[in-house]
């Protein structure tokens, strides 16, 4: 499989090396008044249309073109673009700020036109958040969330009201790699999903990937979510912030060396605690319940060739109820990476990550006092690489060792308590890949996005390693030394995409992709719960394998502003993990014991039309889809709908700015509703009425819709001092969403039994924020 | 651990302000005429029970047709064979028998032709030191009290519990099922936290102790998690494990049994 490949990749170069002697530019580009880097931004050559490029997660740029003039178009989105003339006579450094669009003055469209880069791209199955237009989308609470903002593109659909889980095309919500500043962040929500983990203010830049991923991304198999931190102003000092409903956020930035290094610190924190200290309910009097979360990043340009960054998170969550029990958990995660510019053509970045997850739950009553924790911790070293081989070929390839320590459980208690103390073994081991990719830009109507990712699994000792009959009864038991390999796992992850441009504005693609995830979420409740518990491939657990074929026709009208692309998938997915009746998923040694294995196939169709630019913007996405798991213990061993099964998903986003001081901001969203079991009948047991079930997920909920509104008022003009108020409403019909349906007694008719919709947000929920900026 | 697993959903309820419930009408599907069977064998002497009946449409009354006219037996470990005779409609019984803990006892039951079996081990019972009423934790303004029970449980063997609770002689609606997984050996007071029936000073509190085998416990504890109906709607439902073969509906259980009651103070 290598072999052929390295074969391709060495005569394609040496294609190109024989060609004409060619010049390189480089550079960085960034933001002109923060210095901020701009990530994904574009640079072409007006006389040589195919020599596009764009700059990496640095900001990073290299191409290359033949001796001659040339006109250099740097474009990005949101930003003014900038044409720069050239005499490309030896290789030069060209580091470009680009001015923002100000978005209070103008709002025509710019005199230059919008590049068509989602045609011309091979790129599938990818998008990639506009933050300015993030603060615009109405959210509950008037919370800006990234996590509830993705769920309105095609092919991803939220996990429910009230959920920032989410599910990428059939995948279920442990199966997306949510990265940020490249640590895994393993529980992506706050209060039981309610809000996300990203605090939109520290963002600088979200890029979604539910296919055709690229082979420097690993681990997961249905998409990655690529969270990148803001480096903060390297120009200025400034302090930004909100006053919210439910919480309240402050943001630092600026220079550490002016135009070499900044730092940003930005934290958030909840308040509805305030409200019940003072409540004269005595039971929310004494409760603790709120989060927070702190993002920090600081970054030095050591010269034009090294830079040093340093990013981390924090956050938490507290729960608790005074003098009876408490609750906490949260992420952690570290950043260091440094960026070397071996030669204008060869980019390198090294990184060093940290990342933690973890929960704590201790009862404070003295006859069953105890503390329980859990936890899962990465340290991750990669090595991403990036060469420009002549003006054809983009290469990325790279080496990552990432070293899992999973502490599943652990309870101590003192001697009063009714709780023994019980520790589960830790487990331990590496993920480590090698990955090549390259963008090959064959002709200026062809483009290839190749790429091979071998990764391996090694589960190593210490511990004891138990293997288990149908019936959960422990078959061998063997004790592993610390360090010893107990199993291994390899894959090959081939990754192709391509392109064909039928003209300037239309192309066909086409792409072919394999994940594999060695880390599994045991969760049997449907929504992020902070007892979320990891567990790694192992004697018992195959790794998951995805194996995802699409095709796409993209089309751009109206000089490309606005973009049309429809999307078709079909995805193979083996080794998918269930659990047995009756599972006991905490501090259990044998947890591996409860699981059931199948395997599943989702397939779709994805329609998305979006105007980008212009007074009125916003986009338009629709979904049909089937999602269908097959388990033998299941319905049969027939196929049956996943939970996350939904034929039907529309969304609709609107964003129209009246005029310089007011935009408005709407969402509709329409959603078949969760595959569920239903009971086809009851009986008696125990005294109790108990019902009887005949097959899994058979029925449906109630549809789903709803309309949301938004407004935004930004406040007069100052010199150093910026203010805005944002308005919201969610729901604004009030249609009370299904929820969950429960079925029980009747509690009016006596000797019967009624079904029961419980909705959560069933009525309008204003919310106001106030947002600030000096500078 | 499971007291916190509630404490989770409650607290969770009090943050979802604006939620409402309603009743709806829902078309469910009709699988039913299905077989359940329902069989203790108790440690006390007293009549011993097997029930007989057929689930029914969820839209029907809550009376279940009884299944007439089968043959039912539970042999012991030691071949010791008995016959149940039919009472009442679908109910079995037999008047001599007590149970003994350690011994394993199988049921029979044929009806239709079809001959079903089920095999149960009684555990060794352990003694139920008290009942006692503690102040709900959850709503402390309104006086309401929670029941707790209290036992030591044998230290080196796994136990498994099932309790029942009545308050003025109505049976609470809930499942109480609980293994030794974290409170092996220790003294132990355990509250039935549950939402069903509010309990007041003044209230008689009966609690039904049963130990009970390591099947059953499952068959009881996949009940008890599908009654949590927490964040996100708990877990997907399913008929329990059985211990019946071939598969029906219902359970046999050989347990020990004992009961304690008090005024609530």
């Amino acid at each position: 499989m290598i072999k052929p490949l390295l074969l391709v990749l060495i005569l394609t170069f040496s294609i190109s090396a024989f060609a004409q002697k060619n010049y390189i530019i480089s550079g960085t580009i960034s933001d002109k008044s923060t210095g901020e880097q701009l990530i994904g931004a574009t640079i072409r050559i007006k006389e040589l249309p195919q020599n596009g490029t764009a700059t990496n997660s640095y900001g990073f740029y290299s191409l290359s073109a033949p001796d001659g003039e040339y006109t250099l178009v740097f474009s990005y989105i949101g930003y003014e673009t900038v044409e720069q003339k050239i005499s490309l006579h030896k290789s030069q450094a060209i580091n470009l700020g680009l001015p923002a669009k100000n978005q209070l003055t103008e709002v025509v469209i710019s005199s230059n036109k919008p590049n068509n880069d989602n045609v011309a791209s091979a790129q599938m199955g990818a998008e990639k958040l506009d933050m300015a237009q993030i603060n615009n989308v109405p959210v509950l609470f008037g919370e800006k969330d990234i996590l509830k903002t993705i769920t309105l593109l095609p092919g991803v659909k939220s996990a429910g009201e009230g959920n920032t889980g989410f599910y990428v095309r059939g995948g279920a919500s442990d199966q997306n790699l949510i990265l940020l500043d490249e640590a895994t962040v393993y529980n992506a929500s706050h209060f039981f999903g309610f809000f996300s983990t990203f605090n939109s203010d520290a963002v600088k830049d979200v890029n979604l990937y539910k296919g055709g991923m690229p082979s420097d991304y690993g681990g997961r198999l249905s998409s990655v979510l690529d969270i990148k931190m803001n480096e903060g102003n390297n120009k200025g000092y400034t302090v930004q912030g909100g006053l919210g409903l439910i919480s309240s956020r402050i943001k630092v930035e600026g220079p550490i060396v002016k135009d070499k290094g900044s730092f940003m610190v930005s934290a958030r924190r909840t308040y509805i605690d305030y409200f019940f200290g003072i409540s004269s309910d005595s039971t929310l009097k004494g409760s603790s319940i709120y989060f927070y979360d702190i993002n920090a990043k600081a970054n030095y340009h050591f010269d034009d060739n090294n830079a040093l960054y340093i990013s981390g998170y924090f956050g938490k969550d507290v729960l608790g109820l005074k003098n009876t029990f408490g609750t906490n958990w949260g992420n952690s995660t570290g950043t260091i990476r440094f960026n070397h510019l071996f030669n204008n053509r060869l980019f390198s970045n090294t990184s060093l990550v940290f990342s933690n997850y973890n929960y704590v739950i201790q009862s404070f009553q003295t006859d069953d006092s105890f503390k329980a924790t859990s936890q899962i911790t990465d340290v991750n070293l990669k090595e991403d690489l990036q060469y420009s081989m002549g003006n054809r070929h983009t290469l990325k390839f790279g080496l990552n060792i990432l070293h899992h320590t999973i502490a599943p459980g652990n309870i101590t208690a003192d001697a009063m308590s009714s709780f023994n103390n019980k520790s589960i073994e830790q487990r331990f081991g590496f993920e480590n890949a090698a990955y090549i990719g390259d963008n090959w830009r064959v002709n200026d109507k062809l483009t290839f996005l190749y790429g091979l990712r071998l990764s391996g699994m090694f589960l190593i000792g210490p511990g004891t390693f138990d293997t288990y009959d149908n019936a959960g009864n422990i078959l061998t038991s063997k004790k592993y030394a610390s360090g010893a390999s107990v199993k291994n796992y390899f894959n090959l992850e081939p990754r192709f995409s391509s392109s064909y441009q039928l003209n300037d504005e239309s192309s066909i693609k086409a792409s072919y992709n394999r994940n594999t995830q060695n880390i599994h979420l045991l969760s049997n409740s449907t929504s992020s719960t902070p007892t979320d518990l990891y567990v790694m491939s192992s004697n018992n657990i195959k790794p998951e394998i995805s194996d995802q074929v699409s095709t796409g026709y993209f089309r751009n009208f109206a000089d490309n502003i606005v973009e049309f692309s429809i999307e078709t998938y079909y995805k193979w997915l083996q080794n998918q993990i269930d659990y047995k009746d009756g599972a006991q998923l905490l501090v259990n040694q044998s947890v591996e014991s409860q699981l059931v294995f199948g395997s599943g196939r989702a397939y779709g169709l994805e329609f998305f039309i979006k105007k980008k630019y212009g007074r009125f913007n916003g986009w338009v996405g629709y979904t049909l889809s089937r999602t269908e798991l097959k388990f033998d213990a299941i319905n049969n061993g027939s196929y049956y709908p996943a939970r996350q099964d939904r034929t039907h998903d529309l969304s609709v986003v609107g964003i129209y700015q009246l005029n310089k001081r007011w935009t408005f901001s709407s969402t509709f969203i329409y959603g078949t509703g969760n595959a569920v079991t239903y009971p086809t009948g009851k009986y008696e047991i125990g005294g109790l009425t108990t019902f009887s079930y005949s097959e899994r997920n058979g029925y449906r909920l109630p549809s789903t819709n709803r309309l949301d509104i938004g407004a935004t008022l930004e406040g007069k003009e100052h010199k150093r001092y910026h203010s805005s108020w944002t308005f919201g409403i969610y729901n604004v019909y009030g249609h009370a969403n299904p929820y969950i349906i429960t079925f029980r007694d009747s509690k009016t008719v006596p000797n019967t039994t009624e079904a029961v919709q419980t909705s959560i947000f069933a009525t309008q929920i204003p919310s106001v924020t106030w947002n600030f900026k000096f500078q | 651990m499971k007291k916190i697993k509630y404490w989770f959903s409650a607290l969770y309820v009090i943050f979802i302000m604006a939620s409402c419930t309603k009743v709806i009408d829902l078309k469910l599907g009709d699988k039913t005429g299905e077989l359940v069977i329902e069989g203790n064998i108790t440690n006390v002497r007293a009549p011993q029970y097997i029930t007989l009946s057929r689930n029914v449409p969820f839209t029907n009354a809550n009376t279940y047709p009884p299944v007439t006219g089968a043959i039912v037996s539970v042999t012991d470990a030691l071949a010791n064979f008995r016959q149940f005779t039919e009472g009442p409609p679908g109910t079995y019984s037999i008047g001599r028998l007590t149970g003994q803990p350690g011994n394993t006892y199988t049921l029979q039951v044929t009806t239709n032709g079809k001959t079903y079996s089920a095999v149960s081990v009684m555990p060794a019972p352990v003694k139920l030191d008290s009942i006692t009423s503690v102040i709900n934790d959850f709503k402390r303004g309104n006086n309401l009290r929670d029941i707790s029970v209290n036992y030591l449980d044998p230290v080196g063997v796994a136990n498994q519990y099932r309790f029942t609770l009545s308050v003025n002689g109505v049976q609470v609606k809930r499942v109480f099922t609980y293994d030794d997984e974290f409170i092996n050996g220790k003294y132990v007071n355990l509250e039935l936290v549950q939402n069903d029936i509010d309990i007041h000073p003044g209230d008689t509190a009966t609690v039904e102790m049963q130990c009970i085998d390591k099947p059953i416990y499952t068959y009881w504890y996949t009940l008890m998690q599908q009654q949590f109906n927490g964040p996100g709607g708990g877990i997907t439902p399913s008929n329990p494990p059985t211990n019946i073969t071939p598969v029906t509906l219902g359970y046999f259980s050989a347990h020990t049994t004992q009961s304690k009651s008090i005024i609530v103070r």
